[in-house]
């Protein structure tokens, strides 16, 4: 568990050929999921999207993350955007592209650059002198006692179930209100038969 | 519950090109033998699949939330290839919405326990004075155990349970709706939702 974690194996990552192609095939989905006209092409896209971001999640060491983006990214998402449109009529069209609102290119380009201006404050991917390595008072605690206190070798597991139950309980009980505010909005008394 | 789910093409829609080509809609059933054939072939792997990742979410990447997303990805695909309406009629209600207040509840119950018994939130060694000797588990085990209980009981069930009936909810649609003339024509689509929410209203 802390040789999978120490500096060492960070420190030797680095941008690869393979985060740069993933980047870019982030960054040309996201567009074209914007840019498609064809609302079933823009979802197709935008699940592809979701996978691109669950493979660099999982390339970043963060597995947890990578396999909840692709469940319910990649997956679960799709699924009703697909029920949405399919429920819903679409003008016919020849076009490929939705022709592009230029004030909204400019507004959306114009918050891209503001939070694209904070990206110079952090530190380089798997930099050794960034504050969460020098200073891991508090990652260092959860990865040195974690098994001793919890017993479970997934130290993400332990900070959500046990650590941080509390946040987790909230979290839960989020999903349990999104189920039942769908049924006070479509106006129903049952999910199924 | 008895129902087999298959060979019921009840939503079938024919997908059509109005005459004045104003709209197009795709159709929301296809009965198709290779989707069928493979859901079939693959459920089991996916239901495996989603169930180790939640029994195994202490060791391994994964856990609750997204092993309980998997399993109900499981009904999703029975969805796709057997019908809405039809896995609609298939699955009780009450699995649904039991499981997701199951969740709730158990996980709430434990969490609260420990402030019953005078410690904090989710304080899971506050049960080893209690049940410590009745279990034959270690205080560290509390832990443990505990956590896999809050994951699997707690967490997978409400987040498959919810992914389930958000995915019907969003099938069936909106009821407050007057039926437009666009759903008027497509009377046999519209019936079959309208029909399962009033009969299910009666089976509360």
């Amino acid at each position: 568990m802390t040789s999978f974690l120490s500096p060492t194996v960070i420190q030797s990552v680095g941008i690869t050929p393979i985060e740069i192609a993933l980047f870019v095939f982030i960054l040309i989905t996201a567009v074209l999921t914007a840019l498609f006209r064809d609302v079933l092409a823009a979802i197709v896209i935008f699940a592809a999207y979701s996978l691109g971001l669950a493979v660099v999640y999982t390339f970043y060491r963060a597995p947890d993350v990578g396999l909840t983006e692709a469940a319910i990214g990649a997956g679960v998402t799709t699924v009703f955007l697909l029920l949405t449109i399919a429920k819903t009529t679409r003008p016919p069209t020849d076009e490929l592209f939705e022709p592009i609102n230029w004030p909204a290119v400019a507004v959306c380009g114009f918050f891209a650059l503001v939070v694209g201006s904070t990206l110079t404050a952090f530190p380089a991917v798997g930099d050794p002198n960034s504050p969460i390595l020098t200073n891991p008072e508090v990652t260092g605690y959860y990865l040195e006692n974690a098994y001793d206190e919890t017993g479970a070798k997934n130290a993400v597991t332990s900070v959500l179930a046990a650590y941080r139950g509390f946040d987790t309980f909230g979290e839960a009980v989020v999903v349990f209100a999104a189920g039942i505010a769908s049924l006070l909005v479509l106006g129903r008394e049952v999910f199924t038969a | 519950m008895s129902d087999d789910p298959t060979g019921q093409p009840d939503e079938r829609f024919d997908g059509r090109v109005d005459t004045d080509g104003v709209a197009r809609q795709r159709p929301v059933y296809t009965e198709s033998q290779v989707i069928m054939t493979t859901v079939k072939a693959v459920i089991p792997f996916v239901m495996t699949y989603g169930l180790f990742i939640t029994f195994h979410g202490a060791d391994t990447p994964g856990g609750g939330f997204q092993g309980g997303a998997i399993i109900a990805s499981v009904v999703l695909m029975i969805a796709f290839a057997f019908g809405i309406e039809s896995t609609r009629a298939w699955l009780a209600n009450s699995t649904v919405v039991g499981l997701g207040t199951a969740g709730v509840f158990l996980f709430g119950a434990i969490g609260f326990g420990p402030i019953l018994l005078g410690e904090n939130f989710l304080e899971y060694t506050a049960y080893y004075p209690v049940f410590g000797d009745l279990l034959g588990l270690k205080e560290y085990e509390f832990v443990k155990y505990g956590m896999e209980v809050v994951e699997i009981v707690g967490i997978a069930f409400i987040v498959s349970g919810i992914l389930m009936g958000l995915f019907f909810a969003l099938a069936a649609g909106d009821s407050h709706s007057e039926p437009s003339e666009a759903d008027l024509r497509e009377g046999d689509l519209r019936d079959g939702a309208d029909s399962a929410t009033l009969g299910g209203e009666s089976d509360d």
